[in-house]
């Protein structure tokens, strides 16, 4: 199994963020390559803020937390990820900003360093033909938080080699995850299969069918499922949800995918969920939510 | 013949070159000849600190492996100031120390292939500890490849003890299944000591019931019954038995139940918050070091004082476990207190044997505040039962297994 000892990863927010926790914990320096001072500045006192509230959950001690800090470094400039491992593009589900991310890598990252981008829905196949082996490039889908979701879906495109799959692997097996190989196709597994999940559970309080607290009662009771479908939507973001169906719904073209009005109701409301403090539940300033 | 011993953590190695051989070992002259650590590998800070001819040394300097580590080590060692050995040819073995041999393992052994395999395999009892044990032996493997590497193991010494002591009270399947029992560690340390006390009374430990008290950054403690380990504190892992500078020790398993479901826990959480946020330190909230509880325990404070309540919890335990091996042995001649805490802290030593007189334990106080981090007794007149502080010396079993695993004697 390949050996990470250095790993770069591109963009600091949640995922990146949460995946450079992961590898830090484990004995793998990091660095993370943001666009500019403020937003690396931001990024460190958001991962040091998440740090606190692991601690408050008795997940790790002080101590964890300088050794992890002390193993991630960041920096303005993709040349200093010139002598790393591998590297993970996590910056946002924007088209045009991968593209200009694997473009300016192919011209730093030795030929025979893998790069991964983590993606929910952007095809792996479009972004590896901007590099020139085209072969290198992997899809990894990590879950929100990183650090507590313990698989990955791992997307094969339609040039990915098979070394790319198995590099790809073999760091999700070193981060302590379990690792699920997908074919490239919208919405690979888990967002597939969650998205009319939630889009089922919206139109059920849409109809006023059920309220949102007997909807996520019954589901998380009757299937024993850690949370609702609506509170999951919540901690997800609405307008993540609306932008994962409106992919699907693009690009497969069937009804099932059609976003709720509801959803789209609340997003024009600016309720996006935990991030905002509202969506279906109210929530306060540490994210907990408001019964 | 020179023996150097590894013990490999996961950003530490300990090391000490020790000069032994059977005769050594019989006359009992073996002797370190260098020992040190190296520290805070991966980290800011790196460091080795070693001790050598009485002098101390000290290098800050990046390590960013263990393989650096140990490189360093080596140059440590073949370095011209202090010139230390003349080559590394001088070593004739490598001892390990490795955590965890969970049943397959009862002594020490040379490790082969399968062997390394089979330590891996004993990981799910020991994550944290046997890869990283094993990592050590890979790399010295590449360092030294012409001479033996033996392993000893911490689960080794407590594989004496009857299933009565080792069985837990669940359903036998999971013994079955997954081989969920008592294991016990520390069994170098309380092996050690039990050797050593046999020594310094005159009477050899085949012939004595010993009570063991290893006290330090984790804690256990051991009733040996002529040599052998009959039964001792810890469990399938390092968290049962005596409270610990940041792990519970014992605890009514559904405590940990209840405080997941309330607080909404992950496994890694809860696992965390027994093994790193409890102890000394989780009922004190000021340290998980004594001495610094020993500071200020006696300071007037409002309302509760948890430091002094985490001393004496502490102290408690260790007199509940000592007063139950006491009954477990049918009396005991000897109680050794060793480990940082049990070798240095004499308060520990006074109020975890405070009251056991009716058992034929009790120490001379005076005699108690003197012995500090060295031999010695600290029995009070008429006691029948004798206590003695012996640092303990895990290195050097360490090194006496490998040169007997070398010469196939063990």
């Amino acid at each position: 199994m390949m050996e990470f000892k250095r790993i770069g990863i591109i963009g600091g927010g949640v995922m990146g963020g949460g995946v450079a926790c992961n590898a830090a914990q484990l004995g793998i320096h990091v660095i993370i390559v943001e666009k500019d001072e403020p937003s690396a500045t931001f990024s460190k006192e958001q991962l040091s803020e998440s740090l606190d509230r692991e601690i408050a959950k008795w997940g790790i001690t002080e101590s964890d937390k300088r050794s992890i800090l002390s193993r991630i470094e960041y920096t303005i400039d993709l040349h200093d990820l010139a002598d790393v491992d591998f590297v993970l593009d996590c910056t946002p589900e924007i088209y045009d900003v991968k593209v200009s991310i694997v473009e300016r890598l192919k011209m730093i990252i030795p030929k025979e360093i893998i790069i991964a981008t983590n993606t929910g829905v952007l095809s792996v196949t479009d972004l590896s033909s901007k590099l020139e082996n085209v072969d290198r490039l992997v899809g990894l889908h990590f879950h929100y938080p990183v650090p507590d979701r313990k698989v990955v879906e791992v997307v094969r495109g339609l040039n990915t080699s098979d070394r790319a799959i198995q590099v790809a692997r073999d760091f999700v097996q070193t981060l302590k995850k379990e690792a699920v190989e997908v074919f490239e196709y919208p919405g690979y597994i888990t967002t597939r299969a969650i998205v009319p999940f939630l889009n089922e559970a919206m139109h059920i309080v849409m109809e006023g069918i059920a309220t949102i607290e007997d909807v996520d009662k019954a589901m998380r009771l009757g299937y024993d499922l850690h949370m609702g479908p609506l509170e999951l939507a919540d901690s997800i973001g609405l307008h993540t949800v609306l932008a994962w169906m409106e992919h699907l719904f693009k690009e497969l073209g069937e009804s099932r995918y059609r976003p709720c009005p509801l959803l789209r109701k609340m997003i024009r409301a600016n309720k996006l969920g935990r991030k905002t403090g509202e969506g279906f539940y109210k929530y306060n300033e540490k994210g907990e939510k408001i019964v | 013949m020179k023996i150097l011993t590894l013990n490999c953590g996961s950003s530490s190695i300990k090391f000490d070159v020790i000069e032994t051989d059977l005769e050594l070992i019989q006359q009992g002259a073996d002797y370190s000849i260098v020992r040190g650590l190296v520290e805070k590998i991966g980290l800011p800070g790196s460091q080795i600190r070693y001790t050598y001819n009485g002098e101390s040394y000290k290098d800050v300097v990046e390590i960013l492996d263990h393989t650096e580590a140990l490189k360093k080590i080596i140059d440590v060692l073949t370095g011209d100031s202090p010139h230390i050995l003349e080559s590394l040819e001088e070593i004739a073995g490598v001892g390990h120390r490795l955590v965890h041999g969970a049943e397959v393992f009862s002594k020490s052994i040379l490790i082969d292939e399968e062997v390394e395999k089979q330590v891996d395999e004993c990981s799910e009892f020991a994550p944290l500890h046997n890869p990283q044990n094993l990592k050590g032996v890979r790399i010295a493997k590449e360092f030294f490849p012409n001479v033996a590497h033996v392993g000893v193991f911490d689960t080794g010494f407590h594989h004496s003890m009857p299933p009565y002591a080792y069985i837990y009270p669940l359903p036998y399947y999971f013994y079955r299944k997954y081989k969920i029992r008592r294991y016990g560690f520390h069994g170098t340390s309380h092996r050690f000591v039990s050797f050593r006390v046999g020594q310094l009374i005159g009477i050899p430990r085949e012939k004595l019931k010993i009570i063991t008290v290893h006290l330090g950054n984790g804690c256990s403690i051991c009733a040996i019954d002529h040599g052998k380990s009959v039964d001792t504190s810890m469990g399938i892992t390092p968290l049962e038995g005596l409270m610990m500078g940041t792990r519970t020790g014992d605890l009514d398993p559904a405590v940990i139940l209840h405080i997941m479901a309330k607080e909404d826990l992950s496994l890694h959480q809860a696992d965390t918050m027994m093994n790193k946020h409890s102890g000394l330190y989780g009922v004190s909230g000021i340290s998980n070091d004594l001495r610094e509880i020993i500071e200020v325990m006696d300071n007037e404070t409002e309302g509760v004082n948890r430091a002094r309540l985490a001393f004496d919890m502490f102290c408690y335990r260790v007199k509940k476990y000592i007063s139950a091996y006491m009954g477990v042995l049918g009396g005991a001649d000897v109680v050794v207190f060793t480990g940082g805490i049990g070798e240095n802290a004499w308060q520990v030593r006074e109020v975890a044997t405070h009251g056991l007189d009716f058992m034929g334990i009790r120490i001379d106080p005076v005699q108690n505040r003197e012995i500090l981090g060295r031999e010695g007794d600290i029995t009070a007149e008429g006691a029948t039962v004798r206590t003695f502080v012996v640092p303990t010396n895990e290195e050097l079993v360490i090194a006496r297994d490998t040169v007997r695993c070398m010469e196939g004697v063990l």
